[in-house]
C-alpha cells in the first residue's frame, strides 16, 4: 500500500518579502498545487537543511492570491528564512490545526484583541468577518503594541475601519496595558484596572459578546481571564496557543498538554478549554 | 539489525550499552541491563551518543595546509610529508625538539602505541595527555600515599556502603550513574555528607552539606582529622600496623581546630565535627572525590588530605571502604596506566628506573630516552621558549580545555609544524599543518578503562566513516613511514604486548574481557579474575605514608579588581570541548549556551537579572555570558562551565599549577563582573 | 480458542527456518553474558524463550530510535522507507499489546508512513509468557501473559508442544503454508494451555492497580508537591520514556554539509527534557522537572484511557529496571494507589 507522506513538504515559492518591523518579515509564497485553507489554520514551514516550524497563516484563501506568512526572526530556521529572497522555494506542510469558530458568533458583538504579532493569526479571521459584517453585530479590535511602528498591516486596519470596525489602537496606553500584563512583576499585576479599564472602552455588549484573542502566550491568559470577569462567557472567548511543534499531525509529542495536541485539537482553544486542561 | 555489546565514549562510569545497526548505519543504543555499573541505566549522554558518529561534521579525509588553506590528501602524501617533517626536525633539532599528546579519549592499545611511538620512534619523553589537567595530582599523592594512584574500591559496593563522603564532585551530573549507586545506599540508610562550595543535586540528598569556600579544601580535611584524632577515634592499631609517619603528622594536624577552621572555611565547627564522628565511627564508610579536590595548586594536598583520612580510621583495604577518586575521561585512566605520561612506561613503570628502561629496550628493540619528558603545560612553555618545535595531538582539544588559552594559542602559533588526529574539524585542529581523520569508539576495537580500573572491550559497530582509521592504524603507519615497522594485524596483538611488559595488565588479554564485563586491575596472571578493591592487607607500596601538608590558600584570591572567585565545571548535559555533545541535537537543544551561576544577592548587588549578559574578566581574558541566577553558588563565587568555545571559561582560568602534579588551578581564580548593557 | 493447533516442539527450528528464506528473522538473543536482546538471528538454536525480559522493547524495530526520513541535495528530495519484510519472533504479550496501541497511535487521524510501511513488513509471533520478571506487572492490566486478540501468531508453551493461534491473516497464512507441520489441538491441549496461563499468572511477584490509581488522581487530585518530591531523585535522562514500548514522541532534524547534501530525519525525544516544550524566546510550558513528570504520568494514566481506552502502560517493568532514581510506574502508581506520601 502507498501511503501518503505527511511529512513531505510542498515546494512554495517565494513571491515577495516585505520587511514589517526590524525583526519581522512578511513572506508571500505561491505553493506548487492548489492548496486551501481556512482562518486560524498554520502550516509548517520547511527549508532542507534548517529544519521545520509552524507558522500561522496571515492570509485569506480566495481573496490573496499568495499564502502570506508573517515571521518573527527568534531562531535557528525563522533566521534562516529571514535571509531568504523572492524566487527562492520553501517547503510548506498543511494546512494542520482547526479554526475559529465564527460561524457560531453570527448575530453578535466580536472583539478582537491582538497583541504584537497576534495580530498575524488574527487578519484572516477579521478579513472574513468584515466581509460578512451584516451577519454580525458590533466589531471592535483592539491592536496593541509596544512601539507604535511595531503595528503590523497598517492598510489592512485602515480598510477595515472603513468598513466600520471599531479600532482602539494601544499604541501609548496600550503600551502600559501590554506592559502590565506582559511583565511578571508582582507590584504592577495588581493592576489590572488598568486592563479592564482599556477593554472596557470598545462599545460592545459583553455579555453577549464573542472575544479573539491573539498575542504573546504571557498576554493571553490575563486578558481572557479580565474579559471572563467582565462577563463575557468563557466558552466564548477564544484564542490560539503557541507550542513547540515537529510534526504538525499529532505525532511529535511536543506540543501536547494534558490530553491535547495544540496541532491537532487546537491551535485554537476557548478560555473554558485552556482553564479545563491547564496550559501554561 | 544487530546490536553491538560496547562502552559509552563520555565519562569514567564506564557503562556498558548495545549500538543498534541497521545497513552500516546506526540507528540506536541501548544500555546493558546486567552490566555492574549501569545495571540497565545510562544518563542522557548515553542515551545520545551515537549521534556524532555519522554527523557530516565529521573528519572524512587527510588534510593539509597551504598557504593558510586545507586541501584535502590522500594518505600516502600526508603520512610521507610528516614523516618527512618529523625525521628532519629529530635530525636537526633533537628528539626532544617534538612533543605528543596523547588521549583519554583512544584506546590503552592506541594510548600504548602513541607512547611506544614517541619513546622509540621519537626518541623523546614529552608525551603526556589531558590527565595532566584532571588527576594528575590523584596520581602523584596517591602514588606517594599508597603506592597507587587510582579508585581503591569498585562501584557496585557502594550500594552497600554506610556512610558516603562526597567532595568536590557533583556526581549526579558528572558521574550520574556512580549517583545512582548512591541513592541506592541512601534508599538502604546509609548517610551522607558532601563537601562542596555549590549547592549540587547530591547536596540536596546530604545529611551533612558543607558549604566550604572554594580552594579551602585542605583546611577543612585537616579539621576534620583534628577532631577524628582528639576525640579518639583513630584506629590505632591500623595505624601501627599499616602506616608510617603518623607522629610527624599528628603534630600538623593539631593546629585545625575546628573553631580556627570555621573563619577559613565558612564551614560551621558544629558540622565539621558531626561529619568527622560520622566517617570515622561507621565501618564501611567511602570518600569520593573528583576535580574539586584536585584541580587547584594544592592539588596534591588535597589528594594526600583525603588519602590521611582514609588511613586514619582504616577505611581503606577493605570492601565499602576506599579513597575513591572518580576519573573523568571515559578511559584517562588507561592513558595513565599506558604511560601517556612523561615519567612512565606502561603500568607505572619508572623511566627512570634503568632496569624497566633496559626491558622496554629489549622488547622494542630501540634506545630509549633516560630523561624525565615535559608535561603538558610546561610543553607550551617549552615552545615559546623555542626548544618545541612539533607537536602531535591526538583526539585532544587544548585551545579549549588548557586553561589560558590565549597563551596556549601564542605557543601554537609558533610551532613548525603541528600534527592533529581527531574526528571533527576542533579549534586545536584548525591551526594544525595536517590533520588525520581518525575514526570513533564506535568503529574500532580495543578497551577502555573505566574509573574503577575495569578494562572493558569495546567493539566495532560499523566501518569507519570515509577515509578516516583507527588511531592505531595511523600510528602503526606513521611508525613504519618512519621506519620503525610495528607490525600489528589487530588490536588484541596490541593487547597481548601490553600484558607482557606491564605486570598489572598481565592477565588482560582480549578474549579474557568477553565474560563478566572485563576485568579490574591488577590482574596479574592469565587465571586471575581482577581486583575489586586494592591495598587488601598491603599497600601497594609496602606501609602507607602519612603526608602531613598544611593549608596554602589559593593562587589568586579575590581582591578589589577581582571582587568575585569563579570556580570552572562540567554541566550535566555537555562534555568537555563539546566536540561531540555538541553535535548532538537532545543535548545542544537542553544547554544551547554557557550560563554562569551567580548568587541572587551578588546578581542584586551587580543589578543583573537573569539571563541577561556580564562579561566576566580575569588577569587573562574576558567572555561574555548570560548570568543565570541560582542559590546553587555561595555568594562571591561565580560558576561556568567550560564547553562553550564562544565563552571559553578557560580564557580566565589561571595556569598557576601544582608544584609536583604541574595540574592547573580551574577551580579558582579571581574575576570581576559587569553588566553588559 | 476455537481452531488452535499445535506445534510439536521439534518442528520450531525447521519452520522458522523456512520463514526466514522470506524475511529478515528477529528474536530474542542472549548477548554477553546475561542480557537478552531483539537481533537478527544467525543461529536458530541461539533464540532464548525461556528467559527475563528484553532490554530494550522490540519498539525500536518498528520506531527506531534514529530514523532517516528524507534525503536531499540542491537537486532532488527522496522519500526514505524501510520495505524489509521481519519475522519477529519471541515477543512477550506486553510488547505485542503495546504494538497494537502504537498502531493505533501512529493511524490515528495522519498516518505516519514510517511507521506503518515498517509495521506492515512485519509479522509477529508472540509468547505466552511463562517466565515474568520481579519487575513485571502485566498481569492486572490485561496486557498479559497472554493476550486473547491483537497477536497475528501466539505461542503457548505446553511441556513438548506449542498451542498456536492465530488473529491476523498474515498470521494464518504463514501457517497455512506449513499446515503439514501443525495438527489439531485437541481437548487435552486445551486444558493443558488453560493450566500453563494459571500457573504463569500466580509467578508475578507485583500487582499494580493503576485503576486505583487513575481514580485516586481523578478524584481527590494529587498535589505538585507530591510531583515535586517526586522529581527530586530525577536525573533527566529520558531512560523510562526512551525504554517505555508505548512512548513514540520524536524530534525532526536536519542534517547536512557544506554543499546542500543531507537527511532530514526524526530521533526519540522525551517529554523529560526541559527543552521539550520551550519555545522560541525562552518561554517554557515545563520548566519544573515536577511538572515534566507529572506529565507523563497523567498521560499515561489519564488521557491514554481518555482516548484509546486503555493504560498508556502496558506493565513491561522496564521503567523500574531503567531508571537511575527509582522513579517508576510501578513504585509511583503504587505510592498514589496507598496514598503514601512521606517515606522516602
Amino acid at each position: 500500500m502507498k501511503i501518503k507522506d505527511i511529512y513531505l513538504p510542498l515546494d512554495a515559492e517565494i513571491v515577495e518579502v516585505t520587511d514589517m518591523t526590524p525583526d519581522i518579515k512578511l513572506f508571500k509564497v505561491k505553493p506548487e498545487r492548489q492548496f486551501q485553507y481556512k482562518p486560524g489554520q498554520f502550516i509548517m514551514a520547511s527549508l532542507w537543511g534548517k529544519g521545520e516550524v509552524p507558522i500561522s497563516i496571515t492570509s485569506t484563501y480566495g481573496i490573496h492570491e499568495y499564502i502570506e506568512l508573517c515571521i518573527r526572526r527568534t531562531g535557528y530556521v525563522t533566521s534562516a528564512l529571514h535571509l531568504l529572497k523572492p524566487s527562492i522555494k520553501i517547503g510548506i506542510r498543511g494546512p494542520f490545526g482547526n479554526i475559529f469558530p465564527i460561524t457560531n458568533a453570527r448575530g453578535k458583538d466580536i472583539l478582537f484583541v491582538a497583541g504584537g504579532l497576534g495580530l498575524a493569526p488574527l487578519r484572516p479571521l477579521i478579513t472574513q468577518v468584515m466581509n460578512e459584517k451584516k451577519t454580525f453585530k458590533r466589531i471592535a479590535l483592539i491592536c496593541g503594541s509596544r512601539d507604535p511602528r511595531e503595528i503590523l498591516f497598517k492598510d489592512d486596519i485602515d480598510s477595515w475601519q472603513k468598513k466600520g470596525l471599531q479600532l482602539i489602537l494601544g499604541v501609548r496606553k496600550g503600551l502600559q496595558l501590554l506592559l502590565t500584563i506582559g511583565k511578571k512583576d508582582k507590584s504592577l499585576q495588581g493592576k489590572v484596572s488598568l486592563d479592564k479599564e482599556y477593554l472596557n472602552k470598545p462599545k460592545i455588549s459583553f455579555t453577549n459578546a464573542y472575544a479573539f484573542v491573539c498575542g504573546p502566550p504571557i498576554m493571553i491568559n490575563p486578558t481572557m481571564n479580565t474579559l471572563s470577569t467582565m462577563g463575557m462567557d468563557a466558552n466564548n472567548i477564544f484564542t490560539s496557543l503557541e507550542a513547540h511543534m515537529k510534526c504538525g499531525v499529532g505525532k511529535c509529542g511536543h506540543c501536547y498538554i494534558d490530553g491535547k495536541y495544540v496541532c491537532t485539537d487546537g491551535p485554537v482553544f476557548s478560555f473554558a478549554e485552556i482553564k479545563k486542561y491547564g496550559f501554561y | 539489525m544487530d546490536k553491538v555489546s560496547t562502552i559509552c565514549p563520555y565519562c569514567g562510569c564506564g557503562c556498558g550499552l548495545y549500538l543498534h545497526v541497521e545497513n552500516n548505519s546506526i540507528s540506536g543504543v541501548s544500555p546493558v541491563r546486567n552490566h555492574p555499573v549501569n545495571k540497565g541505566s545510562l544518563c542522557v549522554k548515553g542515551w545520545n551518543c551515537f549521534e556524532f558518529i555519522q554527523h557530516p561534521d565529521r573528519l572524512t579525509y587527510p588534510l593539509i595546509k597551504e598557504k593558510g588553506l586545507f586541501r584535502r590528501a590522500s594518505w600516502d602524501e600526508v603520512l610521507r610529508l610528516i614523516a618527512t617533517k618529523l625525521s628532519g626536525i629529530k635530525k636537526s633539532s633533537g628528539p626532544d625538539s617534538i612533543g605528543v599528546i596523547s588521549s583519554a579519549k583512544c584506546t590503552n592499545e592506541e594510548n600504548y602505541l602513541m607512547m611506544k611511538f614517541a619513546r622509540a620512534v621519537i626518541g623523546t619523553n614529552n608525551i603526556d595527555h589531558c590527565a595532566r589537567l584532571c588527576h594528575s595530582s590523584t596520581v602523584g599523592g596517591l602514588a606517594g600515599a599508597f603506592g597507587s594512584g587510582a579508585m581503591t574500591n569498585s562501584l557496585n559496593e557502594i550500594a552497600d556502603a554506610r556512610l558516603l563522603f562526597v567532595i568536590g564532585s557533583n556526581t549526579t551530573e558528572q558521574h550520574p550513574m556512580i549517583a545512582m549507586h548512591m541513592l541506592d545506599a541512601l534508599n538502604k540508610g546509609a548517610i551522607l555528607i558532601v563537601a562542596d562550595p555549590r549547592k549540587t543535586q547530591i547536596a540536596e540528598f546530604a545529611h551533612i552539606h558543607m558549604k566550604h569556600r572554594p580552594g579551602t579544601d585542605v583546611a577543612l580535611l585537616n579539621s576534620v582529622m583534628n577532631v577524628i584524632i582528639n576525640e579518639g577515634l583513630v584506629d590505632i592499631s591500623y595505624v601501627k600496623r599499616r602506616t608510617e609517619n603518623f607522629d610527624i603528622f599528628r603534630e600538623t594536624i593539631m593546629k585545625y581546630v575546628p573553631e580556627v577552621v570555621e573563619k577559613t572555611t565558612g564551614v560551621p565547627a558544629r558540622d565539621i565535627k558531626k561529619a568527622a564522628r560520622l566517617y570515622a565511627t561507621e565501618r564501611r564508610s567511602m570518600l569520593f572525590y573528583a576535580m574539586g579536590i584536585t584541580q587547584h595548586v594544592t592539588g596534591v594536598d588535597n589528594v594526600c588530605s583525603c588519602a590521611n583520612l582514609a588511613m586514619l580510621t582504616a577505611h581503606i583495604g577493605l570492601p565499602m571502604t576506599g579513597l575513591n577518586p572518580l576519573r573523568g575521561q571515559n578511559n584517562v585512566q588507561g592513558a595513565c596506566d599506558m604511560g601517556a605520561l612523561p615519567d612512565v612506561y606502561s603500568g607505572y613503570q619508572k623511566v627512570a628506573d634503568t632496569k624497566m628502561r633496559r626491558k622496554f629496550e629489549m622488547a622494542w628493540m630501540a634506545r630509549l630516552p633516560s630523561t624525565q619528558g615535559l608535561t603538558l603545560i610546561e610543553m607550551f612553555d617549552s615552545v615559546l621558549k623555542g626548544k618545541i618545535k612539533a607537536m602531535y595531538i591526538m583526539g585532544e582539544n587544548p585551545l579549549i580545555s588548557d586553561p589560558d588559552i590565549n597563551y596556549v594559542l601564542d605557543a601554537m602559533k609558533k610551532l613548525d609544524f603541528l600534527i592533529v588526529q581527531d574526528v571533527f574539524m576542533s579549534d586545536t585542529a584548525e591551526i594544525a599543518d595536517v590533520i588525520l581523520p581518525a575514526a570513533t569508539f564506535a568503529e574500532k576495537d580495543g578497551t577502555f578503562t573505566n574509573t574503577e580500573r575495569r578494562v572493558q572491550k569495546i567493539r566495532a559497530a560499523i566501518k569507519p566513516v570515509g577515509e578516516s582509521r583507527p588511531d592505531w592504524e595511523i600510528i602503526c603507519a606513521l611508525s613504519k613511514e618512519m621506519g620503525y615497522d610495528m607490525q600489528y594485524k589487530a588490536t588484541y596483538e596490541i593487547m597481548e604486548e601490553i600484558a607482557l611488559l606491564t605486570p598489572i595488565y598481565r592477565g588482560i588479554l582480549h578474549h579474557r574481557l568477553d565474560e563478566n564485563y572485563g576485568l579490574q586491575w591488577p590482574c596479574t596472571d592469565i587465571t586471575h579474575r581482577g581486583t575489586p578493591f586494592l591495598h587488601k592487607k598491603k599497600f601497594a607500596k609496602g606501609l602507607g605514608s602519612f603526608i602531613p601538608v598544611d593549608f596554602i590558600p589559593p593562587a589568586e584570591t579575590p581582591d578589589k579588581k577581582f571582587p568575585f572567585i569563579l570556580t570552572t565545571g562540567r554541566m550535566y548535559f555537555h562534555y568537555h570541548t563539546g566536540t561531540m555533545c555538541r553535535r548532538t541535537s537532545t543535548l545542544e537543544r537542553e544547554y544551547p549556551e554557557c550560563l554562569m551561576e551567580i548568587n541572587p544577592a551578588d546578581a542584586d548587588s551587580l543589578s543583573v537579572k537573569n539571563m541577561e549578559k556580564v562579561k566576566v574578566t580575569s588577569r587573562r581574558g574576558s567572555i561574555i555570558v548570560r548570568a543565570y541566577v541560582t542559590d546553587k553558588t555561595a555568594e562571591g563565587v561565580v560558576f561556568i562551565p567550560f564547553h562553550f568555545k564562544e565563552a571559553a571559561a578557560n580564557l580566565l582560568a589561571n595556569p598557576a599549577l601544582d608544584p609536583d602534579a604541574k595540574i592547573p588551578e580551574y577551580k579558582v581564580c579571581a574575576v570581576n563582573i559587569e553588566p553588559v548593557k | 480458542m476455537k481452531n488452535s493447533l499445535i506445534l510439536d516442539k521439534n518442528y520450531l527450528s525447521y519452520w522458522l527456518r523456512q520463514l526466514r528464506k522470506k524475511m529478515s528473522l528477529i528474536a530474542p538473543v542472549r548477548a554477553g553474558n546475561t542480557d537478552i536482546v531483539f537481533k537478527t538471528v544467525e543461529n536458530i538454536h541461539e533464540i532464548e524463550l525461556d528467559c527475563p525480559a528484553s532490554m530494550p522493547s522490540p519498539k525500536g524495530l518498528l520506531f527506531p530510535q534514529k530514523e532517516d526520513m528524507f534525503k536531499f541535495s540542491k537537486e532532488e528530495i527522496n522519500i526514505v522507507r524501510d520495505n524489509t519484510r521481519r519475522l519477529i519472533f519471541g515477543v512477550r504479550s506486553c510488547d505485542m499489546s503495546a504494538v497494537a496501541l502504537l498502531d493505533k497511535f501512529f493511524s490515528k487521524d495522519f498516518v505516519d508512513g514510517y511507521y506503518m510501511s515498517r509495521r506492515e513488513n512485519t509479522i509477529f509471533i508472540s509468547i505466552v509468557c511463562n517466565n515474568p520478571d520481579p519487575t513485571c506487572f502485566c498481569v492486572g492490566l490485561g496486557t498479559g501473559p497472554f493476550l486473547k486478540s491483537g497477536f497475528d501468531i501466539q505461542l503457548t508453551d505446553i511441556g513438548d508442544r506449542y498451542m498456536v493461534e492465530t488473529d491476523s491473516k498474515e498470521g494464518a497464512a504463514l501457517i497455512k503454508e506449513y499446515h503439514y507441520l501443525f495438527s489439531k489441538a485437541k481437548r487435552s491441549d486445551y486444558e493443558d494451555q488453560y493450566e500453563t496461563i494459571l500457573s504463569s499468572q500466580t509467578r508475578f511477584e507485583k500487582r499494580i492497580n493503576l485503576e486505583n490509581a487513575r481514580q485516586k488522581i481523578l478524584s481527590e487530585r494529587i498535589s505538585d508537591a507530591f510531583w515535586e518530591w517526586v522529581s527530586k531523585k530525577c536525573f533527566e535522562c529520558g531512560g523510562c520514556v526512551y525504554e517505555c514500548p508505548l512512548c513514540a514522541c520524536f524530534n525532526v532534524l536536519d542534517r547536512c554539509d557544506s554543499e546542500g547534501n543531507g537527511i532530514r530525519f526524526r530521533i526519540w525525544d522525551t517529554c523529560m527534557f526541559k527543552g521539550f516544550t520551550k519555545m522560541a524566546g525562552n518561554i517554557c510550558p515545563a520548566e519544573k522537572k515536577g511538572t515534566r513528570i507529572k506529565r507523563w504520568y497523567f498521560h499515561k494514566l489519564i488521557y491514554y484511557p481518555e482516548q484509546f481506552g486503555k493504560f498508556g502502560c502496558v506493565g513491561c517493568g522496564r521503567c523500574t529496571i531503567t531508571c537511575p532514581g527509582r522513579i517508576d510506574m510501578a513504585t509511583i502508581a503504587h505510592r498514589i494507589d496507598i496514598g503514601n506520601r512521606r517515606r522516602r
